[in-house]
């Protein structure tokens, strides 16, 4: 197609998943990287540096606003970089030797097969009721204060809590990380993951502290990626600006949203998505 | 750090913005596929040739200007945040801001030219 057009659909796909990964907390990758390999015909691994880009523009879209509103924890957050950072560096490296190997098909499939790994988690997250009291801490929790409170606009009350049991929230946390890195994807749903069911964090501050994080993870796989070359900017720039509007718009609706519509929205489209992936990583579209 | 956020950001996108529709002016109507093969990144990872490339105003140097500043954002930020908790007296957070920021200079020093 024409670069106008081509450019104009990249922005319009951007803006599509930065408006669903702001408010699931998954980031837009999850949604922009799997229509990049499908509708546009972009190679795997220069789809995970547009991935990369895109998540990278999610979080600090979203970043700043959730700051702004009190909804990021910014100590639990960086807690947990810790282990996400090295998690990306080792994803990343690894989605460098498997792509030098050929093996950019066998990516794909696993893509594929994390989408849909995302269905129950996201279903089971709409029917968990909010925790009115905070959990009980473990010693590293305790010694770092990892505790906090936020007002829930929904509920019309301040709901506090605590980081529960922070040694396997850093597991997972590692392994958010390296799927970041390995697919571009924002690794949210491992991140949330971490921190609503180890943490026991409420879900709105874990979706909003997920996107934060983000970031910093996104920058580390990014820096392996983009001197592999498999960052390519006239990509990812059209998608990561329309991101950037969409999840503008995530984050302004997030906090007057019920949990439950949130995690609904999403479950089509990751089925969707995940089953193209894969008919395409088996080389049957 | 919700400052360093939003001028990183705001930043990025003019970039972005302003190359992506200087590219698009250019040549309207080229193939697309030509843009998917190519990518302009890998020439201007040399930054005197990244550095050409904006002082001749050509969009493809921009649009990776654009990119630098969307990475480096949340690297930034970390930078901030282990001054902010260093300044604040929390030692223990700010410790492991700090392990977070050398671990990200590891990816960018060590892992990304070992990979390459």
């Amino acid at each position: 197609v024409e670069l106008v057009v081509f450019a104009l659909l990249l922005v319009l796909t951007g803006v599509f998943a930065g408006f669903v990964g702001s408010l699931t907390g998954l980031g837009g990758a999850v949604v922009a990287l799997p229509v990049l390999v499908v509708a546009f015909g972009v190679p795997f691994p220069d789809a995970a540096g547009v991935g990369l880009l895109t998540i990278l523009a999610t979080s600090s879209t979203t970043g700043a606003a959730y700051v702004r509103d009190h909804l990021s924890d910014l100590r639990i957050g960086m807690f947990l970089e810790i282990a996400t950072v090295p998690g990306a560096l080792v994803g990343a490296t690894a989605t460098v030797f498997l792509v030098h190997a050929r093996l950019d098909d066998a990516l794909l499939v696993a893509l594929g097969l994390i989408l849909f790994g995302l269905v129950p988690g996201t279903i089971a997250r709409g029917r968990q009721p909010t925790p009115t009291t905070p959990a009980p801490q473990d010693h590293v929790s305790r010694s770092l204060g990892l505790t906090g409170s936020y007002y829930d606009e929904a509920r019309k009350e301040r709901i506090p809590y605590a980081a529960a049991q922070t040694r396997p929230a850093l597991g997972v946390a590692f392994l958010a990380g390296a799927v970041a890195g390995m697919f571009g994807i924002g690794g949210g749903v491992f991140k949330v993951l971490s921190l609503e069911q180890y943490l026991r964090l409420p879900m709105k501050v874990a979706t909003a502290t997920s996107n934060f994080m983000i970031g910093v993870t996104g920058a580390a796989g990014a820096s392996v990626l983009l001197l592999a070359g498999f960052i390519n900017p006239v990509l990812g720039a059209p998608v990561a600006l329309g991101t950037v509007v969409g999840a503008l718009g995530g984050s302004r609706l997030l906090p007057t949203l019920r949990n439950r519509t949130v995690r609904w929205l999403f479950v089509p489209v990751l089925l969707v998505l995940g089953a193209e992936v894969i008919l395409r990583g088996v080389g049957w579209a | 750090m919700a400052g360093v956020l939003r001028v990183g950001l705001v930043l990025a996108v003019v970039l972005l913005a302003a190359a992506l529709v200087t590219l698009v002016a250019r040549s309207p109507l080229a193939s697309s596929g030509a843009y998917i093969s190519a990518n302009p990144l890998s020439r201007y990872l040399d930054l005197r040739t990244l550095a050409a490339g904006l002082a001749s105003g050509t969009p493809e140097a921009f649009l990776t200007l654009g990119a630098y500043v969307l990475i480096a954002t949340p690297v930034a930020r970390v930078v901030s945040g282990t001054y902010a908790f260093a300044a604040v007296g929390e030692r223990r957070l700010a410790a492991i801001t700090g392990a977070v920021l050398a671990l990200l200079l590891l990816g960018l020093l060590v892992v990304g030219p070992l990979v390459r």
